[in-house]
């Protein structure tokens, strides 16, 4: 137990010898010595070759909370069933010869040009694998693990033998329909998985997009001050007073049949506050220490100074809005569908699922499943949010 | 600290300026007028082209959309958010109409909140590390993650669709014919599952913020020598940590201020509650312009004079914050 304290408070003292060696030649020196004195204190355990960077630091300490863990391999979970959801649910042929051709009709449920139309123009791709030996009996395919469609109902002896899918409070889950389906009869798994791609897709994209808003004017109004600062804290403060969903609300009604792509776009353009804010803070906080004022005599440019010396520096408190952030768009994401607005059918989501579970009540695993993987999802997100916070917060990190 | 008020105040109008004018910039920009989804609600009401051009002149939909602005502008400082295009009604008669039932859920659910939230908080400091504190910290934090249409759509299900003992609504039909002891059942049957959906997940937030303020507190030097007189550890959490939590919660409970007015869109939706949230959605769908720029006021108002109220109380509770 003394030991393990002991080990901490070395990780602690090596931190910002790592990061002055980052920033100015001269650290390198007070590295090594610190180096000494700590492979000293930590005789009989590893002995530190080079004191870890920054990032591995707040890594190995990240990686000790098995919760933030699970909550991680969640994430990595669901970006594999994400990415590969075609293959695990759909009604197009992962891989089909067809006329003595290759071809992988799956893609279609990324992007729907990207299925041959050579299908749409014989009439197969509403029951590949009836109409697939009708056209061509020499034809084979390997269809994705569950045999269900998010956008039609899949009929019977579609595919040889099956019985067709069930519709309304008949749509009980089954092993057919793993989750049910819904009030027309399209399956709600294969919605559930293929809404995975909308659901981290808007997490990444509006967040990417607000991080690098926020970054950018948070680091220009703390760095520069003055007139720079004041506009674009009256910017932030313009935005922050107007309740998100009633500005989202705002910019989704201006656009003409909005896709996902605008919902994310707006989804980012209205978070960016938190995180200009705190950026804005650190920059105001970093500019005044010492090995910016050492850059600054060795002649580096304002540019350079901003994105070489503070930034770096900079971005481990920021990386605690931004997962957080993550878990309020996909939030963001699924109460707009859940309202009904900017639905398109292009592209499956969560919410919309939840949108029908509260137009028929009776059909409970509308609410259910999608319910429970929306919270799944955002408690994992706030998980990983926390335990950064906790990680990179140096108050907290003597304790415990 | 009144220059600072002052200062306060006018940057405070001139961000309402900039809400206002982005506000009614967007809105005057969506597809479709007052009129046309007027059409759209009634197919058979078909306007001829005079009509419409003489219902736009008479909405000012003919003047371009920063004429307009100003002029919505002017009335706003005679005192007049003008009429709903759609409900012929004024835009702040409907406002009142609607404030009675949002006020009535979250003054509620607000009380509701700090009276458990403060015992639970304290409680999880006191019992740090006992199960009893893992177990209620867990249930805390997962209901957090919650989101509150997840929940509400869950609780309608089970207490409405199975169960039938509450619903959704404000009132029953026939609420005016009820005893004053039928109509009190019926509002509670009414409320409670709207109540649950706004408190619980404050509830996490705030008793976790409790605990985390209490953490702080308690590691001061006055809790030492406090604990080193031999006070008893109650009284050191009741007397001494307790009452130096408060300042943070003045804070939080001014940013409470437009939550308290503007309700909930999805929470009224869920529950079809007529509240200023559900409002707000139908004026958005109507592009009813003056209630929606009445209602984006008052909320930015509100959200402003939250945030002035929360740093003014801040330097009144604590003598050791300066205001300049």
């Amino acid at each position: 137990m003394k030991k393990s304290q002991k080990n901490k408070k070395n990780q602690v003292s090596s931190k910002p010898a790592a990061k002055y060696s980052e920033n100015s030649s001269t650290g390198q020196s007070a590295n090594g010595q610190s180096e000494k004195s700590s492979s000293q204190a930590n005789a009989g355990t590893a002995v530190l070759e080079r004191s870890r960077g920054y990032w591995a630091e707040t890594w190995v300490r990240f990686r000790r909370r098995r919760l933030a863990m699970t909550a991680l391999g969640y994430v990595i979970l669901l970006s594999l069933v994400a990415i590969f959801s075609p293959m695990i649910a759909g009604t197009k042929p992962i891989i089909c010869q067809y006329k003595g051709q290759i071809y992988f009709p799956c893609m279609g449920y990324f992007y729907p040009s990207w299925e041959n139309p050579v299908f749409i123009h014989d009439d197969i791709v509403h029951a590949y694998p009836r109409r697939l030996k009708e056209a061509d009996p020499e034809s084979w395919a390997i269809f994705p693990l569950v045999y269900n469609d998010t956008t039609y109902r899949v009929r019977e002896n579609d595919m040889p033998g099956r019985p067709e899918n069930p519709y309304g409070t008949n749509g009980v889950p089954s092993l057919q329909n793993l989750c049910g389906t819904n009030a027309y009869g399209y399956d709600v798994f294969a919605m559930l998985v293929h809404g995975t791609r909308t659901a981290l897709l808007v997490g990444f994209v509006s967040t990417g997009l607000a991080a690098l808003i926020g970054i950018t004017l948070g680091a220009f109004a703390g760095f520069f001050g003055g007139w720079i600062d004041i506009i674009i804290s009256r910017m932030l403060e313009v935005v922050i007073c107007v309740p998100t969903l009633i500005m989202i609300l705002a910019f989704v009604a201006v656009i003409e049949n909005p896709s996902i792509w605008h919902v994310m776009v707006i989804i980012g353009l209205t978070s960016w506050p938190k995180i200009a804010r705190l950026m804005r803070g650190e920059f105001i906080k970093l500019k005044q220490s010492e090995y910016v004022a050492a850059a600054r005599s060795l002649g580096a440019s304002r540019f350079r100074i901003i994105f070489r010396h503070i930034l770096p520096n900079a971005l481990a408190p920021v990386l605690v809005p931004i997962t957080f952030s993550i878990a309020a768009s996909i939030l963001l994401e699924s109460s707009l569908s859940f309202l009904g607005i900017a639905t398109s059918s292009s592209a499956i989501s969560w919410g919309s699922i939840l949108h029908n579970g509260h137009q028929n009540l009776a059909m409970w695993w509308l609410t259910l499943f999608p319910g429970i993987l929306i919270f799944l999802t955002v408690l994992a997100y706030n998980l990983i949010g926390e335990a950064l916070q906790e990680v990179t917060d140096p108050r907290q990190r003597g304790s415990r | 600290m009144l220059t600072y008020i002052i200062r306060r105040l006018l940057i405070g109008a001139l961000t309402l300026f900039l809400i206002t004018l982005i506000i009614y910039g967007l809105i005057r920009h969506m597809p479709g007028t007052p009129v046309t989804q007027m059409e759209l609600a009634d197919p058979g009401h078909v306007l001829s082209p005079e009509n419409e051009a003489m219902l736009n002149k008479l909405y000012g939909l003919d003047k371009p959309w920063h004429q307009a602005y100003f002029t919505w502008l002017g009335n706003v400082f005679c005192g007049d958010l003008g009429d709903s295009f759609v409900q012929k009604k004024s835009v702040a008669s409907i406002i009142a109409s609607r404030i009675g039932p949002t006020l009535l859920l979250s003054v509620t659910s607000l009380t509701l909140t700090y009276f458990l939230a403060i015992p639970m908080g304290l409680f999880a400091v006191v019992n740090k590390g006992k199960f009893s504190e893992r177990f209620l910290s867990v249930l805390l934090y997962v209901l957090y993650s919650v989101p509150g249409f997840v929940a509400g759509i869950g609780l309608l299900i089970i207490f409405y669709q199975n169960l039938g003992w509450l619903a959704p609504g404000l009132h029953d039909s026939g609420y005016e014919n009820f005893s004053f002891w039928g109509k009190i059942g019926d509002t509670a049957k009414h409320m409670i599952l709207p109540v649950i959906c706004y408190s619980y997940a404050s509830l996490a937030y705030l008793s976790r913020f409790v605990k985390a303020n209490m953490e702080e507190v308690i590691r001061q030097d006055y809790i030492r020598t406090a604990r080193a007189k031999g006070v008893s550890p109650r009284n050191i959490v009741l007397h001494h940590a307790f009452r130096n939590t408060l300042i943070p919660f003045v804070t939080l409970l001014g940013l409470s201020l437009p939550a308290l007015l503007g309700g909930s869109i999805i929470i009224e939706q869920i529950f079809n509650w007529p509240g200023m949230g559900q409002e707000f959605f139908k004026s958005i769908a109507a592009r009813d312009y003056p209630l929606i720029m009445g209602m984006t006021l008052l909320f930015s108002f509100l959200t402003l004079l939250g945030q002035l109220l929360a740093d003014i109380l801040y330097a009144v509770v604590d003598p050791r914050v300066k205001l300049d």
